[in-house]
């Protein structure tokens, strides 16, 4: 089963996501697949908060900030993997180094490999973001990141059997509302 | 008419294209710096004509509702700009409010309404 959860900030679509992870491994393997390389202070409480959230719910975590592909082959793909969050992994491909300059197949590479991943593992859960409804007007550096993450989106949502927006702790079904 | 909105790049123009028969000549494009033109089957990025509209004082409700013909049978599109953070410029508060009445009327007049996720369509009316 392949599940992909986005909607806005602080909507619950982590929380809920544990569970659907939690319902979907059963006996098997639970796995949490930390996404962000964190930089500072304020990264590392958020990774001790999400710790301490998850703590007693079974999950082993790994962290794969990028390279998905590789991180694979660490894995027997037999258990379930709780993805968090697809738009921290483009983050990481996308602006890479410090030069400041932007890997424009990032996108591509980040959308083959988690599709190519989850048609091998017995279960995958997404999580990502919308960033899409805002009133401004982005820097061509920002607006590529966005164009990338709609891409990346478009291409997890059309393989996954169940789709869900999450709003404020509601479910929006997009798709597959018959398999949860 | 049919309103489509939704998210930046989330697949709007190609679910049209997809279920209302029409091309890209077939499609007005919006743009922030002029005037709009309202005598194709469908107007895409509307958000930028009422981002026009704000620039030049105009409200983008009265002006569309004066200059749109055929009504009945256009499609538009919108992103959806609703749910960030309030602007901190004033014309971009005004465009996004504009916006929101704007949509709120066309949304009213509509047969149909679609939003659009991450390339998943959605009805809402």
């Amino acid at each position: 089963m392949k599940i992909f959860i986005s909607g806005g900030a602080k909507n619950g679509k982590s929380m809920f996501a544990q569970k659907c992870a939690k319902k979907l491994a059963e006996e098997g393997h639970l796995w949490y697949l930390a996404t962000m390389e964190p930089r500072d202070d304020e990264d590392f409480a958020r990774v001790a908060r999400h710790r301490n959230e998850r703590a007693g719910w079974g999950f082993k975590t790994a962290e794969w900030g990028r390279n998905i592909a590789l991180h694979s082959e660490e894995t027997d793909c037999k258990g379930t993997y709780l993805v968090d969050s697809v738009t921290a992994l483009l983050s990481n491909e996308m602006f890479c180094g410090m030069s400041g300059s932007i890997n424009k197949n990032a996108p591509a590479k980040v959308a083959a490999e988690l599709i190519d991943f989850s048609e091998k593992a017995a279960n995958v859960v997404f999580v990502s973001d919308n960033i899409f409804c805002d009133a401004a007007f982005y820097d061509e550096w920002t607006d590529s990141y966005r164009v990338g993450l709609a891409f990346v989106d478009k291409a997890l949502a059309e393989k996954c059997d169940v789709v869900i927006e999450f709003s404020y702790g509601q479910i929006i079904y997009y798709k597959g509302e018959e398999l949860l | 008419m049919e309103l489509i909105t939704g998210g930046a790049f989330q697949g709007k123009t190609a679910f049209a294209k997809e279920n209302f028969d029409i091309s890209d000549a077939d499609i007005f494009v919006c743009e922030k710096n002029s005037a709009p033109e309202f005598d194709k089957k469908c107007i895409s990025h509307i958000e930028k004509f009422s981002f026009w509209c704000i620039e030049h004082g105009i409200e983008p409700a009265d002006y569309f509702f004066e200059h749109a013909e055929n009504i009945e049978e256009k499609i538009i599109i919108s992103d959806d700009i609703s749910c960030g953070v309030v602007p901190i410029n004033k014309t971009e508060r005004a465009w996004r409010e504009a916006n929101g009445r704007l949509l709120i009327k066309l949304s009213e007049k509509s047969e149909h309404v679609y939003r659009i996720f991450c390339g998943l369509s959605q009805r809402l009316k």
